[in-house]
Parts: structure tokens; C-alpha cells; sequence
């Protein structure tokens, strides 16, 4: 390749790159879902700075189930730590949990998907088999049913790679039962890919299987990926919460659903203290909805006829 | 209208003037620009021409299938004398089926796939007054008609071929005895031998049943063997107008000419199919003057600033400045 | 036909073998054999001679592959599921028998409320897209689409409860005077109420997502355009020619749809202490009771089995096309 065609190849892509991001950026709810990521991503990011450090019991400041004032401006929880405080850390806690489970599910999805895709035959009919029953089976139950056994086996004490042994096990758990939707995706796209010429030339110049299918396959299936990539995360952001509502979080890494949990059993919902429950459950909202708006955006410029939302 | 001026009978529809736009986000888009013509009970009409030549809005409007964003600017349809509501949804549909019937393009779509075909063809019976039993009846007859066993009906579509798909929408067409039939590219999606059978059904059926037939087509070869006249259309206007016989020998519209030139002729051992040099004009960008002009071989100085008149010419019409002995010299020069 | 509602049947019958199977392993992966566990989790309330039982059903004392693997299998077939830690050495399928109906009727009306609402909705956006009444479905289908079904019911819950104080946010029975079947009854349906809307809700979300793309992807058919030309009304369109097409990806999504269903209603059930299979699921997990946990799981894997059958039968009966 001489090194004109090599600079108009780079020209014609950043010509492309800047048309999409144009018309991604000109979808009303693209627009709105980046805005909502934005914010949440920056409170994720330095809560420190914004909130203090995460209260404790001992460390908190306020009273007891305090409604929302100047001090509070959401509120205060049943053992009077600031809600506004834990909410911001648990953005950290929330955020970091689904986009690792969904970094996981990716590389897993996308490995099952291009496998099968690409070789057919037995190796497609028993990873697809695999797939189905992933793709059946909610990875919510999956994770309900394993996530406790694994936590017997690990310990709950100590920390893995900065996370409290729970949230390790959530992470891996969430991200190892929640690629089917993604392998099916990837498989279907990958069976028309290999049909292409380019994918014939690059076997007749010689090249592995592995180096096609990462370095001529792969690339293609860039849109697909992130497309679903971000269904993905909204998804796991619903199973964390669900997990840790449910009492599998851990309380020194209060994620959202953590926060939840807590409320529930303080009885915030009996005793009127919407603040408590209210701040949480708005943030998994809206951090899904954006995920979901902007999953729906990239589907929309990416290939306008098809919809991504199951 | 000079072609159709020695028979007496009233024309059954007259199209006159007709113009009509499609509005998309507050622009407004003009895809048929003062349509005219006649049609005789029993005359066969080809309107032929590019995909966005307005043939296929031209034909929608007279079946009463504008869709729900395109407005009527201007004209009328007049159909067995009186003024047609096409831009009325609900007070067209007594008129649909039962007067003028479409015979649609690719039938694997055009038919719904969960329901058994003789339901299909009985449909539009039940709708137009016969009882069940009636129009069962009609059904099965129909479907004899077009060459299909009538214990076939029984089928859903999925489960015949493409040509047989075609044969059952031909008999859907027929179902309430109308007056007119719509083709709408009815064997652009078969192949060959099918293409032929089902034209001949078609041609056929026209005769035996006396109906108007407009077919819509890109392919002049089909018009020759089946049509009594051609209308080409070019960029929303109709271009030239007249009889088979006279279009094939003797084309007046560069444009015609250029049509005729690309069928392939193996008699003549030009096997290629020879397209038109340059892109068909889009509905939102459309060239001032002559739509044609800037592929036209012989275009004039006149043709890039007026638009010329569908005028009547020889048997037929045209609308070329070649052929308009009423183009003002003086204008000419001015534009010049 | 049959070869297909055999493939079917195979699939299902896979897909309950791996469930048996992720159970066989985790059990098997807690440290010490299963029975000293069953001993150490259950504290005091598991005699000796259940846990010998329960060492012999098992054959623990026998290899892992096959004996311990066929046994395990035999003894699910035929419903033994083991004994409960917590609830006193009791047999797991009886606990989960016990707690069925109640989750039963709150799924059951829940989908059937969402079902109606959501699929009705969801045509009738996607019917007139573009319009009023889609643009706001839409929105709020996405809004409660993105939202825990379980946070809904706390809301619920604040609102309804606490602060109106128009029905019960807790339990399914009102302690003290409820004589006589009537009375019992409403006082259950008044305790239903807030879960089933909860549950429902966010199953409304998804269905008007689905239903309003399926019908979308109708309206644009050709066999759509030749129901037009043919003279019909509407009404007749969407009833005769659109309704049923639209149906076909709606049925697979809502039958599928059934393992979320009880998955969301697992949390919600926790936030109503509603005595069915999510309470006693939250219960499993806060006293680590992983037989009762697993046969949760097991219960789980054979509704959605079956609920795949159902969705399959029922597409082969809507759609002419998939007989073949």
C-alpha cells in the first residue's frame, strides 16, 4: 500500500467517524442519555472531592432519617449519615461494577460468537447450545444461585484487586452469565462477514484462522459490539442492584442497590423517608436510561432499520 | 388528445392536470407535475419510466393509495364522468377493488403471509357486498381462471412458487370485477419463463374481461407485447404519449429514443444494455427548464430555462422543444 | 411437524440437564461433602438420621462420576430436592410447594395485566407512530423499562401506603378478623394489589417497546398496501392484517420473557415480605440454605423450560410459515 492511498484511506475514515458522530449526536435521545453519562461519570470519578469521604456510622453528621434540608439536600439515612454523601460513592461502586461485568461479557460474547461463527459445524451447534441456555436462564438467577456458593468457597473477608470480595464475585458472576445476547449477535453478524472477499483473501495470502478472525473479522463487528455494549451495561447495572438489594453487596462498598438493601431494611418505605430510597433508585434509572438511549442511538446510525431493544 | 379523438365513447378516466407533492418534515416535494391523459374501457396503457419518474405516484393516485403525506396540488381524476376524492382516504374505499385494482410487484410481500390464499382472494368480495359462501365460490373460480387448481387455495403463500404468487394476486385483481387494473411492475421480480406466462395470463385476462389495464413498468420490451399505448415519464411529467406502433418506429423525445436504444436487441447483436449517460434527476433536486436537458444529446439553449408543453404532436404528444412549433423565438434569444 | 417438536423437545430437555447439572457442581464445589455441611449450615435442627438419609440418596460415599452424578439426577426426578437448613430439616420441595400459589398469583395476574396494557399500547403506538399518544408511551415505556421492578414497589409502597394509606404494603393477610372466604379474599387481592402493579409495570415497559417495534415493522409490509387497496377500513387493517403478524415476535419475547418475570418478582416479593418463592429465595440467601436455593433454581429452569415449549407450540400455530 503506498503511502497516498494509506493517508486517503486515514482521510476517508475520519470523514466517516465525524459523519457518524454527527448524526449520533444529532438523535434528541443520544443527546440526552451522553449528558446524564457525563454527570454520572464525573461524580464517579472524584466523590471525594465533591462529597467528602464515604460516611460512616461514626463518622456521620446528621440526624437520624432527616428529611432534606440546606446541610442534607437529600437527606440523611437510619443511622444519620448523609444520603447525598452515599449516593456519589456509590456511583463509583455502581458504575465501576457494570462496566467491568460488561467489559467481561464482551470479551466473552464476542469470543463465542466469532468461534461458532466462524468454524460452523459442531463447534457453532455446541457453543450455540451453551448460548441458549445462558440466553434462557436469567443471569439475575444465575447469579442468585451462584454468587452465594462462590462466596462460601472465596471468604466474604479481605479485598480482590481493590474490591471487597463480594463485588469481585458479582463482577465475574454478572459478566460470565450475561454474554449470550451479545454471542448471538456476533455470531449472526460474523456467519455473513466470512462470506466476504476480503475474508477469502486473506485465507488464499496465507493467513491463520485466529489472525482472520481478529484482524479482518473483529473490526467489522466494532458497530454490533458497542451497540449492544451498551444494553449491556444498563443490564448489569439492574442485576448489581438486584443482587445487592437482595443483601449480596457489601456494606463497606455500599454500591446503589447496597443503598437500597439498607433502606428496605430500615423500613424507609414504611416510615415515609422517600429521600432515602428515592436518591438511589433515581440515579439506576437514569445511568440505565442513558445506557439504553444511547444503545438505541449507536443502533439507529449504525443500521437505521433495525432496533436493538429485544 | 388527439390519438384517442376518433372513438366516440366517453373516456372511463380522465386524468387532468394532476399534481401532486409528498410533504416530508415541512418541505414539500413535487413527484407528479400536471399529469393528463385518457383511458377507454378495454385500453391497455403502459406508463413507463426510471425509478422517481412519478409513474408509480401517478398510478397510487388513481387506485385512491396516496399515502397518507402526499396532497393533492392540483388537477383531478374524473372516473365514468365524475370527480374521484383522492386525497379522501375513507371516501375512496367503496371505490377501491371494486373499480380499480392493483396487481402489485413481488406477490411473496404483497400477500400476508399468515393467511390462506383463498381468504386472500375472498377478502375483498366479503368487503363489497357477497356473502361467505359467495365469495369462497369466487375464490375457487378465480383461482381455476388463472391456472391454479382450486384446491390450491388451501395454501399459504410461502407455500407456492413466485410465479404461482403472481398468477394468485392477478386473481385477487379480478375478484369485484373492476374496470380497471393497476400492474405494478407485475414480473420485475420473476424470472424469465414465469415472466412471459404471467404476462400472457395477464394479456389474456384483459381481453376476455374487457378491463383497462395501466401497467407500470422500466421495461419497454414488456410494453411491446402487451400495451395498445405508451406514456414515458420523466421526472414527475409525462414526456411523450402515444401508440405502441409509432413510440417502437419512431421516438420523438430524445429520451424515448435513448429508452429504445437501451433494450437489447440480439437481432442486432447488441447484447450489452446500454444505459443513459448521467444520474436521473432526485425529487428534491430537479434541473431548471427540461428536466432532461443535462443528459439530453440534442439539448438547446432554451431547454435549460422552460419547460416544455405536453403538446399534441403527429397521432400522439410530446413535450420537447424539438418538437414545439409554437417555441417563441424571441424567448430564445433573450434566455440565450 | 414432528421432527421439529422433537427438536424442541430435545432442547428443553438440554437445558434442564444443565441446570441439574450447574446444581450437582456448585453443591459439590462448598468445601466438606455436602451432607457435613448440611449438618454445619442447618446448626441444630437436622437429626443425624436425615443427614444419613440424606448420605445415601446421594451416595456420597460412592465416585463422583457416574454414581454420585446419576443418583443426584434420579433423586431430582422423583423430587427430592434434599432438606432445608432453615426451616427445620423440612424437604425442600414441600417449602417450595408451599409458596408456589402465592408466587403464582402474583406473576400470573401481574403478566396478565401487562400483557393487556403493554401489547395493547405497544400496537397502538407503533399503529400511529409518530403520534401523540406513541411519543409518550414511548418515553415512559423506556423510563420503566430501565427501572428495578423492586424500586417501583418501595415507591409504590411510600405512596400508596404510607402516605395515602389506601392499601397494605406488607404481607399477605391482615392480622386478626378475616372470616369467611370473601372477606379472606379481598383482604389477599388488597395485599396483591402493590406487588402485581409493580411487577406489572415494568413488564408494561418492555411489552409496549416490543409490541410497538413488531407493529412498526408491519405497517410497512406490502401486504399492508395491497389490504388498502382492497377497500378496507383502518380498523379492518389492523385487525385482520397487522394484529396477527405483529403478534408473532411478541409471543416468543412474552413466553421468554417468563424467567425475568419471576426473576424481577423475586425482588419485589422481598419488598412486600410476599410469602412465595422470592421470599423464601431472600430467606435461602440470608440463612445461606443452598438446598432450598438450588431447588429455587431447578424450579426456575423447568417454568422457563416449559414456558420456551409454550412460546414454540404457539409461534408454530400463529405463523404457517415455521410448520415445515
Amino acid at each position: 500500500m503506498s503511502e497516498g492511498t494509506v493517508q486517503s484511506l486515514s482521510r476517508i475514515r475520519a470523514r466517516a467517524i465525524k459523519g457518524f458522530l454527527r448524526q449520533l449526536l444529532g438523535h434528541g435521545g443520544a443527546q440526552l442519555g451522553l449528558v446524564c453519562l457525563v454527570f454520572f461519570v464525573a461524580v464517579a470519578a472524584m466523590p471525594n472531592i465533591l462529597v467528602g469521604p464515604l460516611q460512616t456510622a461514626i463518622t456521620a453528621t446528621g440526624d437520624f432519617l432527616a428529611p432534606p434540608s440546606g446541610q442534607h439536600l437529600l437527606g440523611t439515612d437510619d443511622v444519620g449519615r448523609d444520603v447525598l454523601n452515599l449516593v456519589a460513592h456509590g456511583a463509583r461502586i455502581s458504575l465501576t461494577i457494570a462496566l467491568l461485568a460488561t467489559v467481561i461479557s464482551l470479551i466473552v460474547g464476542t469470543i463465542v460468537g466469532i468461534t461458532a461463527g466462524y468454524f460452523g459445524g459442531w463447534v457453532d451447534v455446541w457453543l450455540m447450545r451453551l448460548t441458549d441456555f445462558f440466553f434462557v436462564v436469567p443471569s439475575f438467577v444465575l447469579a442468585l444461585v451462584i454468587t452465594p456458593v462462590v462466596l462460601e468457597v472465596m471468604g466474604r473477608g479481605g479485598e480482590i484487586l481493590g474490591f471487597r470480595p463480594s463485588l469481585f464475585v458479582i463482577i465475574v458472576v454478572i459478566g460470565l452469565t450475561s454474554w449470550a445476547f451479545i454471542a448471538r449477535v456476533i455470531r449472526s453478524q460474523t456467519l455473513s462477514l466470512k462470506e466476504r472477499t476480503f475474508v477469502d483473501r486473506a485465507r488464499i495470502a496465507g493467513s491463520s484462522d485466529t489472525s482472520i478472525m481478529v484482524r479482518h473479522i473483529l473490526p467489522n463487528l466494532v458497530p454490533q459490539i458497542a451497540a449492544n455494549g451498551a444494553l449491556v451495561v444498563a443490564n448489569a447495572i439492574y442485576i448489581e442492584t438486584s443482587l445487592s438489594f437482595l443483601g449480596l453487596g457489601d456494606p463497606l462498598q455500599p454500591s446503589w442497590g447496597t443503598l437500597l438493601s439498607l433502606a428496605q431494611r430500615a423500613g424507609a418505605a414504611s416510615v415515609g423517608a422517600w429521600w432515602y430510597l428515592g436518591a438511589p433508585g433515581i440515579c439506576v434509572l437514569m445511568v440505565s436510561l442513558a445506557f439504553v438511549l444511547i444503545g438505541n442511538a449507536l443502533d439507529d446510525t449504525f443500521n437505521p432499520r433495525r432496533r436493538v431493544i429485544p | 388528445m388527439s390519438n384517442t379523438s376518433k372513438n366516440t365513447t366517453p373516456p372511463l378516466l380522465i386524468v387532468d392536470g394532476l399534481t401532486v407533492d409528498y410533504g416530508t418534515k415541512g418541505v414539500s416535494l413535487r413527484a407528479i407535475h400536471d399529469v393528463s391523459f385518457e383511458l377507454r374501457a378495454g385500453e391497455a396503457v403502459a406508463l413507463v419510466g426510471e425509478s422517481g419518474s412519478g409513474k408509480t405516484t401517478t398510478a397510487m393516485a388513481i387506485a385512491g393509495l396516496l399515502s397518507p403525506n402526499a396532497r393533492v396540488a392540483g388537477g383531478e381524476v374524473r372516473y365514468r364522468g365524475s370527480p374521484l376524492p383522492i386525497d379522501d382516504d375513507a371516501a375512496m374505499r367503496p371505490h377501491r377493488w371494486s373499480e380499480t385494482s392493483v396487481v402489485f410487484q413481488g406477490a411473496m410481500n404483497a400477500l400476508n403471509p399468515v393467511h390462506r390464499i383463498v381468504n386472500q382472494i375472498a377478502e375483498p368480495c366479503v368487503l363489497h357486498g357477497m356473502s361467505r359462501a359467495e365469495a369462497m365460490a369466487r375464490a375457487r373460480e378465480l383461482l381455476e381462471l388463472v391456472g391454479i387448481p382450486a384446491d390450491r387455495g388451501a395454501a399459504y403463500p410461502h407455500q407456492l412458487s413466485g410465479g404461482m404468487r403472481q398468477r394468485v394476486m392477478i386473481a385477487m385483481a379480478l375478484a369485484c370485477r373492476p374496470s380497471i387494473v393497476i400492474g405494478d411492475e407485475p414480473t420485475t421480480a420473476l424470472d424469465v419463463i414465469n415472466q412471459a406466462q404471467v404476462l400472457k395470463l395477464l394479456v389474456d385476462l384483459r381481453t376476455k374481461f374487457n378491463l383497462a389495464l395501466i401497467l407500470i413498468t422500466h421495461d419497454l420490451s414488456v410494453v411491446a407485447e402487451s400495451c395498445d399505448r405508451v406514456m414515458i415519464m420523466y421526472s414527475g411529467r409525462i414526456v411523450e404519449d402515444g401508440s405502441v406502433a409509432d413510440i417502437f418506429a419512431e421516438p420523438k423525445h430524445p429520451y424515448t429514443r435513448l429508452l429504445m436504444d437501451s433494450i437489447p436487441n440480439p437481432a442486432e447483436g447488441k447484447r450489452m444494455l446500454r444505459p443513459i449517460p448521467g444520474d436521473p434527476p432526485t425529487l428534491m433536486k430537479r434541473p431548471l427548464g427540461c428536466a432532461f436537458h443535462p443528459r439530453c444529446p440534442s439539448a438547446m439553449a432554451i431547454c435549460a430555462t422552460e419547460a416544455p408543453h405536453l403538446n399534441a404532436y403527429g397521432k400522439g404528444r410530446v413535450a420537447c422543444h424539438l418538437h414545439n412549433s409554437l417555441a417563441p423565438a424571441d424567448k430564445v434569444s433573450v434566455n440565450a | 411437524m414432528s421432527r421439529r417438536i422433537g427438536a424442541i423437545f430435545l432442547r428443553a430437555m438440554m437445558t434442564l440437564l444443565m441446570v441439574a447439572t450447574l446444581n450437582f457442581i456448585l453443591f459439590r464445589v462448598i468445601p466438606g461433602d455436602p451432607a457435613s455441611l448440611l449438618l454445619g449450615g442447618a446448626r441444630i435442627s437436622v437429626t443425624a438420621e436425615q443427614i444419613e438419609a440424606q448420605r445415601q440418596s446421594w451416595g456420597l460415599d460412592r465416585p463422583l462420576f457416574p454414581d454420585q452424578v446419576v443418583d443426584y439426577l434420579s433423586a431430582t426426578v422423583h423430587g427430592d430436592f434434599g432438606y432445608s437448613f432453615k426451616f427445620r430439616g423440612r424437604h425442600v420441595a414441600d417449602l417450595i410447594l408451599e409458596r408456589l400459589p402465592a408466587t403464582i398469583a402474583l406473576v400470573g395476574l401481574a403478566q396478565f395485566i401487562a400483557i393487556l396494557c403493554g401489547v395493547m399500547l405497544g400496537v397502538y403506538a407503533g399503529w400511529r407512530r409518530g403520534g401523540g399518544i406513541d411519543h409518550v408511551a414511548t418515553g415512559a415505556s423506556l423510563a420503566l423499562y430501565s427501572t428495578p421492578s423492586f424500586w417501583l414497589g418501595m415507591l409504590l409502597v411510600v405512596i400508596f401506603s404510607t402516605a395515602l394509606g389506601w392499601l397494605p404494603g406488607y404481607g399477605a393477610s391482615s392480622p386478626g378478623a378475616t372470616i369467611g372466604f370473601v372477606a379472606w379474599l379481598l383482604d389477599y387481592l388488597r395485599h396483591l394489589a402493590l406487588p402485581v402493579f409493580a411487577v406489572a409495570l415494568g413488564l408494561i415497559g418492555q411489552y409496549v417497546v416490543v409490541a410497538r417495534a413488531a407493529m412498526s415493522d408491519v405497517v410497512t409490509e406490502d401486504y399492508m398496501v395491497t389490504a388498502r387497496a382492497k377497500g378496507l377500513t383502518n380498523g379492518q387493517m389492523l385487525m385482520r392484517h397487522a394484529f396477527r403478524n405483529a403478534m408473532l415476535p411478541v409471543v416468543t419475547l412474552v413466553s421468554l420473557n417468563l424467567g425475568y418475570v419471576v426473576a424481577g418478582a423475586i425482588t419485589v416479593e422481598a419488598v412486600f415480605a410476599w410469602p412465595g418463592i422470592g421470599g423464601l429465595t431472600v430467606e435461602a440467601l440470608n440463612a445461606r440454605d443452598y438446598p432450598v436455593l438450588q431447588g429455587v433454581f431447578l424450579l426456575l429452569g423447568v417454568s422457563i423450560v416449559i414456558a420456551n415449549l409454550i412460546a414454540d407450540l404457539a409461534y408454530g400455530l400463529l405463523d404457517p410459515r415455521v410448520k415445515q
